[in-house]
Protein backbone atom coordinates (compact mmCIF):
# COMPACT_ATOMS: atom_id res chain seq x y z
CA UNK A 1 0.00 0.00 0.00
CA UNK A 2 1.36 3.50 -0.91
CA UNK A 3 0.28 6.51 0.78
CA UNK A 4 -1.34 7.66 -2.08
CA UNK A 5 -3.69 4.68 -2.60
CA UNK A 6 -7.28 6.05 -2.58
CA UNK A 7 -9.72 3.15 -3.38
CA UNK A 8 -9.23 -0.38 -4.00
CA UNK A 9 -11.57 -2.14 -6.18
CA UNK A 10 -12.95 -5.51 -7.20
CA UNK A 11 -13.02 -6.36 -10.90
CA UNK A 12 -12.92 -10.10 -10.73
CA UNK A 13 -15.39 -12.23 -12.85
CA UNK A 14 -15.43 -8.71 -15.57
CA UNK A 15 -14.38 -9.38 -18.82
CA UNK A 16 -13.19 -6.77 -21.15
CA UNK A 17 -14.15 -3.97 -21.66
CA UNK A 18 -15.77 -3.71 -18.07
CA UNK A 19 -12.07 -3.51 -16.03
CA UNK A 20 -10.88 -0.41 -18.13
CA UNK A 21 -14.70 1.38 -18.24
CA UNK A 22 -14.30 0.86 -14.50
CA UNK A 23 -10.67 1.61 -13.90
CA UNK A 24 -11.66 5.28 -16.02
CA UNK A 25 -14.63 6.07 -13.70
CA UNK A 26 -12.83 5.32 -10.66
CA UNK A 27 -9.60 7.97 -11.64
CA UNK A 28 -12.21 10.82 -11.76
CA UNK A 29 -12.69 10.21 -7.88
CA UNK A 30 -8.95 10.72 -7.13
CA UNK A 31 -6.75 13.66 -7.39
CA UNK A 32 -3.53 14.00 -9.61
CA UNK A 33 -1.25 12.12 -7.85
CA UNK A 34 -3.43 9.75 -6.49
CA UNK A 35 -3.51 6.18 -6.92
CA UNK A 36 -6.02 3.20 -7.63
CA UNK A 37 -5.95 0.23 -6.60
CA UNK A 38 -7.51 -2.64 -8.64
CA UNK A 39 -8.14 -6.70 -8.80
CA UNK A 40 -8.78 -8.62 -11.86
CA UNK A 41 -9.37 -12.27 -13.47
CA UNK A 42 -9.81 -11.33 -17.33
CA UNK A 43 -5.89 -11.65 -18.66
CA UNK A 44 -7.00 -9.44 -21.21
CA UNK A 45 -6.09 -6.22 -18.58
CA UNK A 46 -2.39 -7.02 -18.91
CA UNK A 47 -2.94 -5.47 -22.07
CA UNK A 48 -5.69 -3.19 -21.95
CA UNK A 49 -4.61 -1.46 -18.65
CA UNK A 50 -1.64 -0.51 -20.05
CA UNK A 51 -2.74 0.59 -23.15
CA UNK A 52 -5.72 2.58 -21.64
CA UNK A 53 -3.08 4.39 -19.47
CA UNK A 54 -0.89 5.47 -21.96
CA UNK A 55 -3.31 7.45 -23.58
CA UNK A 56 -5.71 8.89 -20.84
CA UNK A 57 -2.82 10.58 -19.01
CA UNK A 58 -2.62 7.87 -16.31
CA UNK A 59 0.60 5.85 -15.22
CA UNK A 60 0.79 1.83 -14.28
CA UNK A 61 2.81 1.48 -10.87
CA UNK A 62 2.22 -2.07 -10.52
CA UNK A 63 0.67 -4.64 -12.71
CA UNK A 64 0.88 -8.56 -11.45
CA UNK A 65 -0.01 -11.55 -12.09
CA UNK A 66 -1.03 -13.58 -9.54
CA UNK A 67 -1.78 -17.10 -8.62
CA UNK A 68 -5.93 -17.13 -9.23
CA UNK A 69 -5.98 -13.13 -10.57
CA UNK A 70 -4.04 -9.83 -11.96
CA UNK A 71 -3.28 -6.59 -9.60
CA UNK A 72 -2.61 -3.33 -10.89
CA UNK A 73 -2.18 0.11 -9.26
CA UNK A 74 -3.02 3.13 -11.66
CA UNK A 75 -1.77 6.57 -10.69
CA UNK A 76 -3.86 10.30 -11.92
CA UNK A 77 -1.36 12.18 -13.84
CA UNK A 78 -2.94 15.15 -15.00
CA UNK B 1 -20.20 29.91 -35.28
CA UNK B 2 -17.79 27.95 -32.73
CA UNK B 3 -14.93 25.91 -33.46
CA UNK B 4 -16.40 22.73 -32.50
CA UNK B 5 -20.11 23.52 -34.69
CA UNK B 6 -17.95 24.25 -37.38
CA UNK B 7 -16.24 20.88 -37.02
CA UNK B 8 -19.59 19.17 -36.28
CA UNK B 9 -21.14 20.94 -39.56
CA UNK B 10 -17.64 19.99 -41.55
CA UNK B 11 -18.06 16.01 -40.60
CA UNK B 12 -21.90 16.26 -41.59
CA UNK B 13 -20.85 17.64 -44.90
CA UNK B 14 -17.93 15.13 -45.20
CA UNK B 15 -20.55 12.24 -44.55
CA UNK B 16 -23.12 12.99 -47.22
CA UNK B 17 -23.38 10.53 -49.65
CA UNK B 18 -26.07 9.32 -51.42
CA UNK B 19 -27.79 6.70 -48.86
CA UNK B 20 -27.67 9.16 -46.29
CA UNK B 21 -29.13 12.01 -48.18
CA UNK B 22 -32.04 9.93 -48.94
CA UNK B 23 -32.24 9.12 -45.65
CA UNK B 24 -32.50 12.75 -44.51
CA UNK B 25 -35.17 13.46 -47.79
CA UNK B 26 -37.44 10.48 -47.25
CA UNK B 27 -39.92 9.95 -44.65
CA UNK B 28 -43.45 9.40 -44.58
CA UNK B 29 -43.67 10.03 -41.11
CA UNK B 30 -45.71 6.54 -40.99
CA UNK B 31 -44.45 5.70 -37.43
CA UNK B 32 -44.29 1.83 -38.62
CA UNK B 33 -40.86 2.38 -36.98
CA UNK B 34 -42.12 2.97 -33.59
CA UNK B 35 -42.81 -0.79 -32.84
CA UNK B 36 -39.84 -1.92 -34.42
CA UNK B 37 -37.71 -0.27 -32.16
CA UNK B 38 -36.89 -1.54 -28.57
CA UNK B 39 -36.40 1.89 -27.10
CA UNK B 40 -40.38 2.51 -27.93
CA UNK B 41 -41.62 -0.86 -26.79
CA UNK B 42 -39.85 -0.42 -23.64
CA UNK B 43 -41.05 2.90 -23.00
CA UNK B 44 -43.11 4.32 -26.53
CA UNK B 45 -42.40 7.88 -26.28
CA UNK B 46 -42.38 10.08 -28.92
CA UNK B 47 -38.25 10.53 -27.83
CA UNK B 48 -38.40 6.82 -28.86
CA UNK B 49 -39.79 6.94 -32.36
CA UNK B 50 -37.37 6.49 -34.59
CA UNK B 51 -38.46 8.65 -36.87
CA UNK B 52 -38.44 11.24 -34.21
CA UNK B 53 -34.67 10.59 -33.85
CA UNK B 54 -33.93 10.77 -37.61
CA UNK B 55 -35.82 14.63 -37.55
CA UNK B 56 -33.49 16.08 -35.33
CA UNK B 57 -30.82 15.76 -37.63
CA UNK B 58 -33.16 16.41 -40.53
CA UNK B 59 -33.61 19.68 -38.82
CA UNK B 60 -30.38 20.53 -38.68
CA UNK B 61 -29.70 19.17 -42.77
CA UNK B 62 -32.91 21.58 -44.04
CA UNK B 63 -31.09 24.56 -42.00
CA UNK B 64 -27.54 24.30 -43.95
CA UNK B 65 -29.51 23.09 -47.08
CA UNK B 66 -32.83 24.23 -47.94
CA UNK B 67 -32.72 27.88 -48.91
CA UNK B 68 -36.03 28.77 -47.54
CA UNK B 69 -35.39 27.14 -44.78
CA UNK B 70 -32.39 29.24 -43.44
CA UNK B 71 -34.94 32.52 -44.55
CA UNK B 72 -37.61 31.09 -42.38
CA UNK B 73 -36.48 27.88 -39.97
CA UNK B 74 -39.57 28.01 -38.29
CA UNK B 75 -42.07 27.00 -41.14
CA UNK B 76 -39.46 24.54 -42.17
CA UNK B 77 -38.85 23.06 -38.85
CA UNK B 78 -35.13 23.75 -39.67
CA UNK B 79 -33.07 24.08 -36.52
CA UNK B 80 -29.52 26.04 -36.28
CA UNK B 81 -26.69 23.60 -35.04
CA UNK B 82 -25.32 25.37 -31.91
CA UNK B 83 -23.77 23.69 -28.62
CA UNK B 84 -26.76 22.73 -27.10
CA UNK B 85 -28.50 21.26 -29.75
CA UNK B 86 -25.31 19.08 -30.78
CA UNK B 87 -24.77 18.14 -26.89
CA UNK B 88 -28.66 16.87 -27.06
CA UNK B 89 -28.10 15.02 -30.53
CA UNK B 90 -24.84 13.46 -29.26
CA UNK B 91 -26.75 11.90 -26.24
CA UNK B 92 -29.86 10.89 -28.25
CA UNK B 93 -27.41 8.96 -30.87
CA UNK B 94 -25.33 7.26 -28.21
CA UNK B 95 -27.89 6.50 -25.53
CA UNK B 96 -31.00 6.11 -27.65
CA UNK B 97 -30.35 4.20 -30.89
CA UNK B 98 -28.14 0.97 -30.67
CA UNK B 99 -27.66 0.68 -34.32
CA UNK B 100 -29.73 -2.74 -34.29
CA UNK B 101 -31.43 -1.35 -37.99
CA UNK B 102 -34.75 -3.05 -36.44
CA UNK B 103 -36.41 0.29 -37.99
CA UNK B 104 -34.92 0.36 -41.17
CA UNK B 105 -35.65 -3.01 -42.32
CA UNK B 106 -39.54 -2.52 -41.04
CA UNK B 107 -39.68 1.04 -42.67
CA UNK B 108 -41.77 0.43 -46.24
CA UNK B 109 -39.09 3.31 -47.39
CA UNK B 110 -35.87 1.76 -46.21
CA UNK B 111 -35.13 4.70 -44.13
CA UNK B 112 -31.95 3.85 -42.54
CA UNK B 113 -32.38 5.99 -39.13
CA UNK B 114 -28.89 4.27 -37.59
CA UNK B 115 -26.94 5.77 -40.79
CA UNK B 116 -28.47 9.00 -39.60
CA UNK B 117 -27.50 8.20 -35.85
CA UNK B 118 -23.84 7.36 -37.13
CA UNK B 119 -23.61 10.65 -38.69
CA UNK B 120 -24.66 12.48 -35.54
CA UNK B 121 -22.29 10.31 -33.41
CA UNK B 122 -19.06 11.19 -36.47
CA UNK B 123 -19.90 14.53 -35.63
CA UNK B 124 -20.25 14.36 -32.00
CA UNK B 125 -16.66 12.85 -32.27
CA UNK B 126 -15.20 15.27 -34.49
CA UNK B 127 -16.34 17.43 -32.17
CA UNK B 128 -15.52 16.58 -28.95
CA UNK B 129 -18.40 15.35 -27.46
CA UNK B 130 -19.04 11.85 -27.98
CA UNK B 131 -18.54 9.35 -24.90
CA UNK B 132 -15.11 9.41 -23.48
CA UNK B 133 -14.51 6.23 -22.86
CA UNK B 134 -15.47 4.91 -26.08
CA UNK B 135 -12.65 7.63 -27.83
CA UNK B 136 -10.61 5.95 -25.16
CA UNK B 137 -10.72 2.66 -26.09
CA UNK B 138 -10.46 3.27 -29.51
CA UNK B 139 -7.35 4.92 -28.90
CA UNK B 140 -5.89 1.79 -26.61
CA UNK B 141 -6.36 -0.27 -29.38
CA UNK B 142 -4.21 2.12 -31.53
CA UNK B 143 -1.78 2.31 -28.98
CA UNK B 144 -1.63 -1.74 -28.95
CA UNK B 145 -0.67 -1.29 -32.37
CA UNK B 146 1.59 1.62 -32.14
CA UNK B 147 3.81 -0.33 -29.70
CA UNK B 148 3.43 -4.10 -29.19
CA UNK B 149 6.23 -4.31 -26.86
CA UNK B 150 4.92 -3.00 -24.15
CA UNK B 151 2.03 -6.08 -23.98
CA UNK B 152 3.46 -8.94 -26.48
CA UNK B 153 5.57 -10.85 -23.60
CA UNK B 154 3.00 -10.66 -20.83
CA UNK B 155 0.51 -11.98 -23.46
CA UNK B 156 2.45 -14.83 -24.55
CA UNK B 157 2.80 -15.67 -20.80
CA UNK B 158 -1.15 -15.77 -21.02
CA UNK B 159 -1.03 -17.75 -23.58
CA UNK B 160 1.40 -20.52 -22.39
CA UNK B 161 -0.71 -20.82 -19.33
CA UNK B 162 -3.53 -21.22 -21.34
CA UNK B 163 -1.57 -24.21 -23.46
CA UNK B 164 -1.60 -26.04 -20.23
CA UNK B 165 -5.11 -25.32 -19.08
CA UNK B 166 -6.50 -26.65 -22.81
CA UNK B 167 -4.04 -29.59 -22.69
CA UNK B 168 -5.28 -30.53 -19.40
CA UNK B 169 -9.19 -30.36 -20.63
CA UNK B 170 -8.63 -31.97 -23.54
CA UNK B 171 -6.38 -34.63 -22.01
CA UNK B 172 -3.87 -33.91 -25.19
CA UNK B 173 -0.30 -32.95 -24.49
CA UNK B 174 0.36 -32.02 -28.41
CA UNK B 175 -2.36 -30.02 -28.44
CA UNK B 176 -1.24 -26.08 -29.03
CA UNK B 177 -1.76 -22.96 -29.52
CA UNK B 178 0.03 -20.93 -32.33
CA UNK B 179 0.76 -17.26 -32.34
CA UNK B 180 2.23 -15.14 -35.17
CA UNK B 181 2.20 -18.50 -36.87
CA UNK B 182 3.82 -18.02 -40.79
CA UNK B 183 1.61 -19.31 -43.22
CA UNK B 184 -1.06 -20.74 -41.35
CA UNK B 185 -4.39 -21.12 -43.21
CA UNK B 186 -6.84 -19.20 -40.37
CA UNK B 187 -5.84 -16.61 -38.20
CA UNK B 188 -8.27 -16.24 -35.57
CA UNK B 189 -8.77 -12.92 -33.96
CA UNK B 190 -9.94 -13.26 -30.48
CA UNK B 191 -11.69 -10.07 -27.85
CA UNK B 192 -9.51 -9.52 -25.33
CA UNK B 193 -9.58 -12.29 -22.37
CA UNK B 194 -8.78 -16.16 -22.47
CA UNK B 195 -12.87 -17.07 -22.30
CA UNK B 196 -12.55 -15.90 -26.06
CA UNK B 197 -9.58 -17.88 -26.87
CA UNK B 198 -9.37 -20.91 -25.14
CA UNK B 199 -13.00 -22.62 -26.03
CA UNK B 200 -11.71 -21.82 -29.69
CA UNK B 201 -8.65 -23.40 -29.58
CA UNK B 202 -9.86 -26.30 -27.91
CA UNK B 203 -11.67 -26.48 -31.29
CA UNK B 204 -9.16 -25.57 -33.85
CA UNK B 205 -7.15 -28.65 -32.42
CA UNK B 206 -10.11 -31.30 -32.27
CA UNK B 207 -10.55 -29.97 -35.59
CA UNK B 208 -6.97 -30.46 -36.47
CA UNK B 209 -7.11 -26.97 -38.45
CA UNK B 210 -4.01 -25.03 -39.45
CA UNK B 211 -3.99 -21.94 -37.34
CA UNK B 212 -3.09 -19.25 -35.26
CA UNK B 213 -3.65 -15.97 -33.55
CA UNK B 214 -1.74 -12.42 -33.72
CA UNK B 215 -1.44 -10.42 -30.56
CA UNK B 216 -4.29 -8.45 -31.74
CA UNK B 217 -7.79 -8.17 -30.65
CA UNK B 218 -10.71 -8.20 -32.94
CA UNK B 219 -12.81 -5.04 -30.72
CA UNK B 220 -12.91 -1.80 -32.56
CA UNK B 221 -14.69 1.04 -30.54
CA UNK B 222 -13.60 3.03 -33.64
CA UNK B 223 -16.62 1.71 -35.00
CA UNK B 224 -18.98 3.13 -32.35
CA UNK B 225 -17.84 6.32 -32.37
CA UNK B 226 -18.64 5.93 -36.50
CA UNK B 227 -14.73 7.34 -37.05
CA UNK B 228 -13.80 5.53 -39.78
CA UNK B 229 -10.03 7.27 -39.22
CA UNK B 230 -10.38 5.63 -35.91
CA UNK B 231 -11.68 2.07 -37.06
CA UNK B 232 -9.63 2.01 -39.83
CA UNK B 233 -6.34 2.48 -37.78
CA UNK B 234 -7.77 -0.31 -35.32
CA UNK B 235 -8.47 -2.88 -38.18
CA UNK B 236 -4.96 -2.19 -39.91
CA UNK B 237 -3.87 -4.06 -37.40
CA UNK B 238 -5.28 -6.90 -38.37
CA UNK B 239 -4.91 -6.64 -41.82
CA UNK B 240 -1.13 -6.19 -41.20
CA UNK B 241 -0.77 -9.63 -39.26
CA UNK B 242 -2.67 -11.35 -42.06
CA UNK B 243 -0.92 -10.26 -44.76
CA UNK B 244 2.46 -10.44 -42.92
CA UNK B 245 1.69 -13.93 -42.03
CA UNK B 246 0.00 -15.20 -45.34
CA UNK B 247 -3.16 -16.42 -43.91
CA UNK B 248 -5.71 -17.28 -45.77
CA UNK B 249 -8.72 -16.85 -44.04
CA UNK B 250 -9.69 -14.26 -40.85
CA UNK B 251 -12.19 -15.95 -38.54
CA UNK B 252 -13.58 -13.61 -36.08
CA UNK B 253 -14.39 -14.39 -32.37
CA UNK B 254 -18.55 -14.19 -31.42
CA UNK B 255 -18.23 -10.55 -31.80
CA UNK B 256 -20.89 -8.53 -33.62
CA UNK B 257 -19.37 -5.40 -34.46
CA UNK B 258 -16.31 -6.86 -35.20
CA UNK B 259 -17.67 -9.64 -37.67
CA UNK B 260 -19.60 -6.55 -39.31
CA UNK B 261 -16.44 -4.35 -39.15
CA UNK B 262 -13.96 -7.01 -40.95
CA UNK B 263 -17.02 -8.52 -43.30
CA UNK B 264 -18.12 -5.40 -44.37
CA UNK B 265 -16.02 -2.31 -43.74
CA UNK B 266 -12.65 -3.09 -43.60
CA UNK B 267 -12.47 -4.81 -47.19
CA UNK B 268 -13.35 -1.16 -48.21
CA UNK B 269 -11.25 0.75 -46.35
CA UNK B 270 -8.59 -1.81 -47.30
CA UNK B 271 -9.13 -2.26 -50.74
CA UNK B 272 -5.85 -3.62 -52.85
CA UNK B 273 -4.87 -4.46 -49.26
CA UNK B 274 -6.98 -7.14 -48.30
CA UNK B 275 -7.59 -9.90 -50.50
CA UNK B 276 -8.95 -12.66 -46.94
CA UNK B 277 -12.28 -14.91 -46.53
CA UNK B 278 -14.05 -13.29 -43.69
CA UNK B 279 -16.07 -15.89 -41.42
CA UNK B 280 -17.32 -15.43 -37.98
CA UNK B 281 -16.38 -18.34 -35.43
CA UNK B 282 -19.93 -19.37 -35.59
CA UNK B 283 -19.93 -20.39 -39.63
CA UNK B 284 -16.42 -22.70 -38.97
CA UNK B 285 -18.11 -23.91 -36.07
CA UNK B 286 -21.07 -25.24 -37.91
CA UNK B 287 -18.78 -26.46 -41.09
CA UNK B 288 -16.48 -28.34 -38.78
CA UNK B 289 -19.66 -30.06 -37.09
CA UNK B 290 -20.98 -30.98 -40.81
CA UNK B 291 -18.04 -32.23 -41.91
CA UNK B 292 -17.66 -34.58 -38.61
CA UNK B 293 -14.59 -32.55 -38.10
CA UNK B 294 -15.14 -32.32 -34.40
CA UNK B 295 -17.39 -34.52 -32.63
CA UNK B 296 -20.49 -33.66 -30.59
CA UNK B 297 -22.88 -35.54 -28.65
CA UNK B 298 -26.54 -34.12 -29.07
CA UNK B 299 -27.70 -35.71 -25.92
CA UNK B 300 -25.14 -33.18 -23.72
CA UNK B 301 -27.30 -30.80 -22.94
CA UNK B 302 -31.12 -31.61 -22.04
CA UNK B 303 -31.96 -28.47 -20.40
CA UNK B 304 -34.14 -25.78 -22.34
CA UNK B 305 -31.97 -23.43 -24.57
CA UNK B 306 -32.76 -20.23 -26.58
CA UNK B 307 -30.72 -18.32 -28.94
CA UNK B 308 -30.27 -14.82 -29.05
CA UNK B 309 -29.65 -13.25 -32.34
CA UNK B 310 -27.41 -10.37 -32.34
CA UNK B 311 -28.43 -7.88 -34.63
CA UNK B 312 -25.08 -7.93 -35.97
CA UNK B 313 -24.49 -10.95 -37.08
CA UNK B 314 -28.04 -11.76 -38.00
CA UNK B 315 -29.97 -8.68 -39.09
CA UNK B 316 -27.31 -7.56 -40.49
CA UNK B 317 -24.70 -10.36 -41.54
CA UNK B 318 -27.22 -13.04 -42.47
CA UNK B 319 -25.77 -15.31 -40.28
CA UNK B 320 -29.18 -16.80 -38.89
CA UNK B 321 -29.10 -20.82 -39.53
CA UNK B 322 -25.55 -21.16 -38.84
CA UNK B 323 -25.46 -20.75 -35.04
CA UNK B 324 -29.28 -22.84 -35.21
CA UNK B 325 -28.08 -25.64 -37.16
CA UNK B 326 -25.24 -25.85 -34.67
CA UNK B 327 -27.52 -26.06 -31.96
CA UNK B 328 -29.20 -28.69 -32.88
CA UNK B 329 -26.82 -30.57 -33.07
CA UNK B 330 -25.55 -30.45 -29.11
CA UNK B 331 -28.92 -29.54 -27.54
CA UNK B 332 -32.28 -31.85 -26.90
CA UNK B 333 -34.59 -28.88 -26.21
CA UNK B 334 -34.16 -26.02 -28.24
CA UNK B 335 -36.70 -23.33 -28.22
CA UNK B 336 -37.02 -20.05 -30.40
CA UNK B 337 -37.72 -16.41 -28.93
CA UNK B 338 -40.28 -14.73 -30.82
CA UNK B 339 -40.02 -12.75 -33.13
CA UNK B 340 -36.39 -13.86 -34.01
CA UNK B 341 -34.05 -14.10 -36.96
CA UNK B 342 -33.69 -11.21 -38.82
CA UNK B 343 -36.83 -9.80 -36.71
CA UNK B 344 -35.18 -10.55 -33.58
CA UNK B 345 -35.59 -7.60 -31.14
CA UNK B 346 -31.95 -6.17 -29.71
CA UNK B 347 -30.94 -6.79 -26.81
CA UNK B 348 -30.28 -2.81 -26.06
CA UNK B 349 -26.54 -3.54 -25.34
CA UNK B 350 -25.46 -2.69 -28.95
CA UNK B 351 -23.60 0.15 -30.39
CA UNK B 352 -21.02 0.33 -27.21
CA UNK B 353 -24.12 0.58 -24.98
CA UNK B 354 -22.46 -1.69 -22.78
CA UNK B 355 -19.50 0.55 -22.17
CA UNK B 356 -21.22 3.62 -20.92
CA UNK B 357 -21.88 3.81 -17.40
CA UNK B 358 -23.57 7.06 -17.82
CA UNK B 359 -26.56 5.47 -19.45
CA UNK B 360 -27.01 2.17 -17.65
CA UNK B 361 -30.72 2.71 -16.48
CA UNK B 362 -31.76 3.72 -19.88
CA UNK B 363 -30.14 0.11 -21.11
CA UNK B 364 -31.44 -2.25 -19.01
CA UNK B 365 -34.82 -0.31 -19.20
CA UNK B 366 -34.37 -0.96 -23.33
CA UNK B 367 -33.46 -3.99 -22.85
CA UNK B 368 -37.14 -5.26 -20.92
CA UNK B 369 -38.55 -6.68 -24.24
CA UNK B 370 -35.85 -8.92 -24.99
CA UNK B 371 -35.67 -9.92 -21.05
CA UNK B 372 -39.85 -10.32 -21.67
CA UNK B 373 -38.84 -12.54 -24.54
CA UNK B 374 -36.01 -15.10 -22.30
CA UNK B 375 -38.55 -15.35 -19.56
CA UNK B 376 -41.37 -16.67 -22.39
CA UNK B 377 -39.26 -19.22 -23.41
CA UNK B 378 -39.26 -20.60 -20.20
CA UNK B 379 -35.27 -21.46 -21.31
CA UNK B 380 -32.58 -22.13 -18.58
CA UNK B 381 -29.69 -21.43 -21.44
CA UNK B 382 -29.09 -18.18 -23.46
CA UNK B 383 -27.03 -18.63 -25.87
CA UNK B 384 -25.78 -15.29 -28.02
CA UNK B 385 -22.96 -15.46 -30.40
CA UNK B 386 -21.86 -11.64 -29.27
CA UNK B 387 -19.67 -10.36 -26.39
CA UNK B 388 -21.75 -7.10 -26.13
CA UNK B 389 -25.13 -8.98 -26.02
CA UNK B 390 -24.21 -11.13 -23.16
CA UNK B 391 -22.73 -8.20 -21.15
CA UNK B 392 -26.42 -6.72 -21.63
CA UNK B 393 -28.32 -10.03 -21.09
CA UNK B 394 -26.18 -11.08 -18.21
CA UNK B 395 -27.22 -7.43 -16.89
CA UNK B 396 -30.70 -7.76 -17.80
CA UNK B 397 -30.76 -11.40 -16.13
CA UNK B 398 -29.72 -9.42 -12.64
CA UNK B 399 -32.21 -6.98 -13.07
CA UNK B 400 -35.34 -9.02 -14.36
CA UNK B 401 -33.80 -11.74 -12.08
CA UNK B 402 -34.68 -14.71 -15.10
CA UNK B 403 -32.35 -16.93 -13.59
CA UNK B 404 -31.08 -18.00 -17.09
CA UNK B 405 -27.11 -18.95 -17.72
CA UNK B 406 -25.94 -17.07 -19.83
CA UNK B 407 -23.23 -18.67 -22.49
CA UNK B 408 -21.02 -18.12 -25.96
CA UNK B 409 -21.62 -20.76 -28.37
CA UNK B 410 -18.50 -22.46 -28.80
CA UNK B 411 -18.57 -23.05 -24.67
CA UNK B 412 -21.46 -25.02 -25.11
CA UNK B 413 -19.91 -26.82 -28.38
CA UNK B 414 -16.77 -27.67 -25.88
CA UNK B 415 -19.26 -28.57 -23.77
CA UNK B 416 -20.64 -31.54 -26.23
CA UNK B 417 -17.76 -32.61 -27.24
CA UNK B 418 -17.40 -34.56 -24.16
CA UNK B 419 -13.55 -33.43 -23.39
CA UNK B 420 -11.87 -35.25 -20.12
CA UNK B 421 -12.33 -31.91 -18.27
CA UNK B 422 -14.94 -29.08 -18.36
CA UNK B 423 -14.09 -25.71 -19.48
CA UNK B 424 -13.69 -23.06 -16.34
CA UNK B 425 -16.84 -22.27 -15.24
CA UNK B 426 -18.39 -24.85 -16.38
CA UNK B 427 -17.46 -27.26 -13.90
CA UNK B 428 -20.80 -27.76 -11.89
CA UNK B 429 -23.64 -29.73 -13.91
CA UNK B 430 -25.98 -27.57 -12.35
CA UNK B 431 -25.32 -24.84 -14.33
CA UNK B 432 -27.42 -26.59 -17.19
CA UNK B 433 -30.26 -27.13 -14.99
CA UNK B 434 -30.90 -23.72 -14.20
CA UNK B 435 -30.26 -23.74 -10.28
CA UNK B 436 -27.74 -21.10 -10.48
CA UNK B 437 -27.25 -18.69 -13.18
CA UNK B 438 -24.16 -16.47 -13.34
CA UNK B 439 -22.48 -15.29 -16.54
CA UNK B 440 -19.15 -17.25 -17.72
CA UNK B 441 -16.01 -15.70 -15.65
CA UNK B 442 -18.65 -14.65 -12.46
Amino acid sequence: MTDTLKLSLDFKGLLCPMPVVKIAQAMKQVQVGESVEAVATDPGVMADIPAWARTSGNEVITLEKREKDIRFVVRRLK
Amino acid sequence: MTETIELALKTLESQLNQPLETALEACARCGICAEACHYYRAEPKVEHIPAYRSEQLRSVYRYEHDFLSRIFPTWTHAKKLDETTLAKLSEMAYSQCTLCRRCTVNCPLGVDTPLMMRAIRAMATAAGTAPEILVMLADSAIEKGKDPSFFKDMFLDQIRDMEVQMRDIMGDPNTTIPVEKQGAKILYVPLAGAHTILPPAIVFNAAKEDWTLSIFEAANYGVFLADVNRAKQVAKRIVDEANRLGVKEIVIAECGHAYASYRWDVPNWFAGQFDFKVRSLIEVLAEYIRDGKIKVDPTTISAGVTYHDSCNLARNGGLIEEPRYVLSKITTDFREMTPNKAEALCCGGGGGLVALAEYTDRRLAAGKPKADQIKKTGAKIVVAACENCRLQIGDLNEHYQLGVHISALTDLVVRAMRLPKPLPGHEAEHLFEGEKAPVLGD
